[in-house]
């Protein structure tokens, strides 16, 4: 009943006439730079950051969820008329959508995968109403050593979940912990690390340092390639697909949207992940496996509906622990940081309009989404004509006035400059900077947790084993590190069996389409929990 | 502390350009964090303790930078070659952008929006985004413009006067 009323409020804050047109503007944005293959939903929202600081709280995290669901929508345009995936959650798409396109059927692979995609976010949704709730009541009696527990067990689950090196993540967490700490300390007040710089005394902020790694690092990595993007010629026809493609269809999404929520749920989820564990089922499941990677439709269907049920129940952690489960959560987390309002479980009890407006902009977003998806599809493929040279130099022009106007001070500039050289830096040298980012933003609330927990257990370490709750989540970490020690080698094969063999497969259109997505591939790729860093991602 | 990083970063990077083109930072990265990690255990050392029981300033820190210590040193020791993307000759354009970036903020710290933000917009375009002197001089002015208007009209931000205020205002 409770959660009736909740629904009821959500909507009346969500038909609000400027929430609704920030939900429209989010999906829409969202839907472009999916398509774009220069920028990832990450890049863009970090580079939005400042403008929802003139907007309620409500109102911005409505917009940068459109941009975030808005964004795995988009990317599956492009993944399925080029084979350049927009964004890195469609990755897996290009498989059997670009083979579905050869054969004259790139309409329905749209099709489906934009109906795919809302059974699978009003799939999430549900879930979320029914799941959030409790969690939170739950999470009411958390103390500092749960928290400890629970920030820790985010950052290792990105660090494990993460594509690349698992030493390299975790030392980037190390480096994120690191600059958290800069600053004056919350309870002496002694300055940290601040060389005397007065800027520094309330820390490095949270969106200069987003804003340089992964808006100017990517734009300065994308700026390395001078290749161009070709434009569709070819018109897209027959988007809705037959009552056959449903019948195809039908389980992969019901068990997309299953996978994708509870994988979204977990920390360190997200996009990437469901989106290539939905394909490995699909494909393990399939009477006739030889079909994926030739144009199978579950192929299109599965992971595009994971990827958007994984988006929106990732909301869940977020909004009910106060724990961002992966990047894009933690810049949405920053965002409302700098608004005053900590996500945490008193949100839904404190600021139900938050919580529950933005769970009905969700519902409404999807709608949207659909609609503008289905007949628009060739409006948003003119988007590719944008040139890479423009779209960065206005990218950056807005970085740099939007990191000045959040505190108008130059200081940020330079922040948002070093940050970007070391952004850059790092995708040269495979280091991810999701976990620093995620690292960052949980630092001061871990930090906090930790000494408040000495505190209480007069500086006994028992105190994070000997609590049920946080007991069992260090045991389960015991767990992540020891299991993953040992299958360290099956992991890889389990994530190789999806890729390299239906990278190969559909490699056949000669060396010009090959360099396009070596090239366009990887600058959006590292959009959500991490950085497929070129065609075969997990393949490390 | 990132600025120490950064200018370490980029002139590695100009010795690896300035070498053979096989030449990857291998070792550089990894070496560099360990370096971090360890200026972070003295000074966090230096900031003082405490007990367990009532944790100091620098006990946190000292945590967190041994953790670091740890994975750089480890990385030092066996980190894949093949996560290293090799230097090529766009890395010179790379660092033409970024010098062009610190005097965007020079620009606009002593002459305002207006004239960095054109400026750049200029060497960007032509020179970067490869676009014809038509195109690139109204996409700069048209730019300029829109962006004046978004930022200091529609959201009200206090840029640092310059010259087009001075003209204005005057």
């Amino acid at each position: 009943m409770d959660s009736w009323n909740g629904i009821l409020q959500g909507f009346s804050v969500a038909l609000d006439p400027t929430n609704l047109l920030y939900v429209f503007l989010g999906v829409l944005i969202g839907t472009v730079i999916g398509v774009l293959p220069g920028l990832g939903p990450t890049a863009t929202i970090a580079l939005l950051l400042p403008i929802t600081y003139t907007v309620e709280p409500v109102t911005a995290v409505i917009l940068l969820a459109g941009i975030y669901y808005g964004s795995m929508y988009g990317g599956t345009i492009t993944s399925v008329l080029l084979r350049l995936p927009g964004e890195a959650a469609s990755v897996v798409t290009t498989f059997d959508g670009y083979q579905m396109a050869k054969q004259g059927r790139a309409g329905p692979a749209l099709g489906i995968a934009a109906v795919g995609s809302f059974i699978g976010g009003t799939v999430s949704v549900v879930g979320m109403v029914l799941l959030a709730p409790p969690l939170a009541d739950l999470a009411v009696s958390f103390g500092p050593p749960e928290y400890v527990a629970l920030t820790v067990l985010g950052i290792l689950l990105v660090t494990y979940l993460g594509t690349g090196s698992v030493l390299k993540s975790l030392s980037m967490a190390a480096v994120g912990l690191l600059l958290a700490t800069i600053g004056l300390d919350p309870i002496t007040g002694t300055a940290r690390f601040t060389f005397g710089e007065v800027s520094l005394f309330n820390g490095l902020d949270f969106v200069a340092v987003a804003m340089g790694l992964f808006g100017v690092g990517e734009i300065l990595h994308s700026l390395e390639r001078t290749e161009k993007v070709q434009a569709v010629t070819s018109k897209i026809k027959g988007i809705w697909p037959t009552r056959k493609d449903f019948r195809d269809s039908a389980g992969a999404i019901g068990r997309g949207s299953v996978l994708g929520f509870a994988i979204g749920v977990l920390p360190g989820g997200g996009g990437v992940v469901s989106s290539l564990a939905s394909y490995a089922m699909e494909k393990r499941r399939a009477k006739d496996p030889s079909r994926f990677g030739k144009g199978a439709i579950e192929g299109v269907a599965g992971p595009e509906t994971a990827n958007n049920a994984s988006s929106t129940s990732a909301f869940i952690p977020l909004l009910t622990l106060g724990i961002p489960p992966n990047v894009v959560l933690a810049l949405i987390f920053g965002a409302l940081l700098v608004q005053d309002i900590t996500p945490g479980p008193q949100l839904i009890e404190q600021q139900p309009e938050i919580f529950w407006g933005v769970i009905a902009s969700m519902v409404i977003g999807n709608l949207m989404l659909l609609a503008l998806n289905i007949p628009l599809v060739g409006v948003f493929v003119q988007m590719l004509r944008v040139r890479a040279g423009i779209l960065a130099a206005f990218a950056l022009l807005v970085t740099m006035a939007g990191v000045f106007s959040v505190n108008n001070n130059v200081f940020d500039m330079w922040v948002v400059l070093g940050f970007g050289v070391i952004g850059w830096l790092m995708k040269k040298t495979g280091f991810e900077p999701g976990p620093l980012v995620l690292a960052f933003v949980l630092g001061s609330i871990l930090e906090r947790a930790f000494r408040q927990s000495m505190l209480i257990s007069g500086g006994s370490f028992d105190i994070f084993v000997t609590r049920p709750i946080s007991g069992g989540m260090f045991a389960f970490m015991a767990l992540i590190i020891i299991v993953s020690a040992i299958t360290s080698r099956r992991r890889k094969a389990v994530f190789g069996r999806v890729d390299p063999a239906d990278v190969d497969e559909t490699d056949e259109p000669g060396p010009d389409a090959d360099r396009q997505v070596t090239a366009e591939g990887s600058p959006g790729a590292d959009s959500t929990t991490d950085t497929p860093s070129s065609t075969t991602p997990g393949e490390r | 502390m990132h600025g120490s990083t950064a200018a370490s970063g980029t002139g590695t990077e100009g010795t690896a350009s300035r070498g053979h083109r096989w030449l990857r930072l291998h070792r550089v990265a990894p070496l560099l964090l360990l370096a971090l990690g360890v200026a972070a255990v003295f000074g966090s050392r230096r900031l003082g303790l405490g007990e367990l029981t009532a944790p100091g300033p620098g006990l946190w820190p000292f945590i967190v930078s041994l953790l670091l210590t740890g994975t750089a040193a480890v990385l030092v020791l066996l980190d894949p070659a093949e996560d290293y993307e090799p230097w090529t000759r766009g890395t010179v354009r790379i660092i033409a952008g970024l010098v062009s970036l610190g005097v965007f903020i020079l620009l606009f710290q002593t002459f305002g929006f207006v004239v960095a933000a054109f400026l750049m917009l200029l060497l960007w375009l032509r020179v970067f985004g490869g676009e014809s002197w038509r195109m690139t001089l109204v996409l700069a002015v048209g730019g300029t413009a829109v962006m004046y208007l978004l930022f200091v009209e529609a959201l009200g931000v206090p840029f640092p006067d310059g010259l087009v205020d001075a003209v204005i205002g005057g």
